[in-house]
């Protein structure tokens, strides 16, 4: 059953599972995006592995969020996003993701959700940190 | 060194414009981008249940469309810009892609910020994304920390 607008309050969170990102991924989402600039998977003299495109990071935490442990809230659009890039991202990281409802607010068909989202490497760094407005449903009338 | 090839902070102007070549959204992108990303959300993946939607059909993932756009901003552009780091993102959704719309992307530099560091500069980019309609679907700003010529 999803989670309606009535059903979220603010300060609720939780963390998804991680995911390992590797260079199949990077490569599949140049193939999506026609994006190619990541495609250089040359290890320089700092022996670091390359750099995942940020906006790859951002896709595979909105699939993450599916994999929380309760019910994804009820989405009837995605608004608006601010995403800022803390620490570089490489191949070979693992990454999970913290949500937390920030704020809400009541509309005619639904209600605006603000979550802040933080993504965290293997290390606990955070390496990205966003905050979206989702346009969630009310629950429906018996 | 500096490359000819790529443009540097004095290169670019505030006002400076691009328009990307289109890109028509198919099937197989949000299927394949729904494998990539996860999220295999009814919107965009259970064809029978959007018929009876508000859409009438599935959607494409926003992130697609932002993911297909930034590709279409790298072609828009001829020559690169000589980018040291992505500092953020501001985005709107404001209508659904659906499959078989074409989209392009339309960039204006909208500032240019001196740094405390005199080898680089900050440049703001709107990026707004157009359909075959010329309706405005996505929109946003980017800010991109820029080399300056050595």
């Amino acid at each position: 059953m999803p989670r309606y607008f009535e059903d979220l309050e603010v300060g609720d969170g939780f963390e998804t599972p991680g995911r390992t990102i590797t260079e199949a991924d990077v490569v599949g989402f140049a193939a999506i995006s026609g994006d190619q600039e990541a495609l250089d998977f040359t290890v320089g003299d700092s022996g670091l592995a390359p750099v995942v495109p940020d906006l790859l990071v951002m896709a595979i935490t909105s699939g993450l969020g599916f994999r929380a442990p309760s019910e994804m809230p009820h989405v009837l659009a995605f608004m608006v996003f601010d995403l800022r890039p803390r620490v570089p991202v490489r191949v070979g990281d693992t990454i999970h993701c913290r949500i937390r409802v920030a704020g809400k607010r009541p509309m005619k068909d639904g209600g605006v959700v603000v979550e802040r989202r933080q993504m965290v490497n293997q290390r606990g760094d955070v390496v990205q940190e966003s905050e979206y407005k989702l346009l969630v449903a009310r629950r429906p009338r018996e | 060194m500096s490359e000819p090839s790529r443009q540097y902070f004095e290169d670019i102007q505030v006002g400076d414009e691009y328009l990307s070549p289109g890109r028509t959204v198919t099937e197989a992108d949000i299927v394949a981008f729904a494998g990539l990303s996860g999220d295999y959300n009814v919107l965009h993946t259970d064809a029978e249940f959007m018929k009876s939607s508000i859409f009438g059909e599935r959607i494409a993932h926003g992130l697609l469309g932002l993911s297909i756009s930034s590709g279409l901003g790298a072609r828009a552009v001829p020559r690169p810009f000589a980018t040291l780091a992505f500092l953020g993102l501001r985005w709107r959704f404001k209508a659904p892609i659906k499959i078989g719309d074409t989209i392009k992307v339309r960039m204006k530099v909208t500032g240019k910020k001196e740094t405390s560091k005199p080898d680089r500069g900050i440049v703001t980019i709107q990026r707004h994304v157009l359909n075959q309609r010329g309706e405005l679907v996505q929109e946003g700003d980017t800010e991109l920390m820029i080399e300056r010529r050595k």
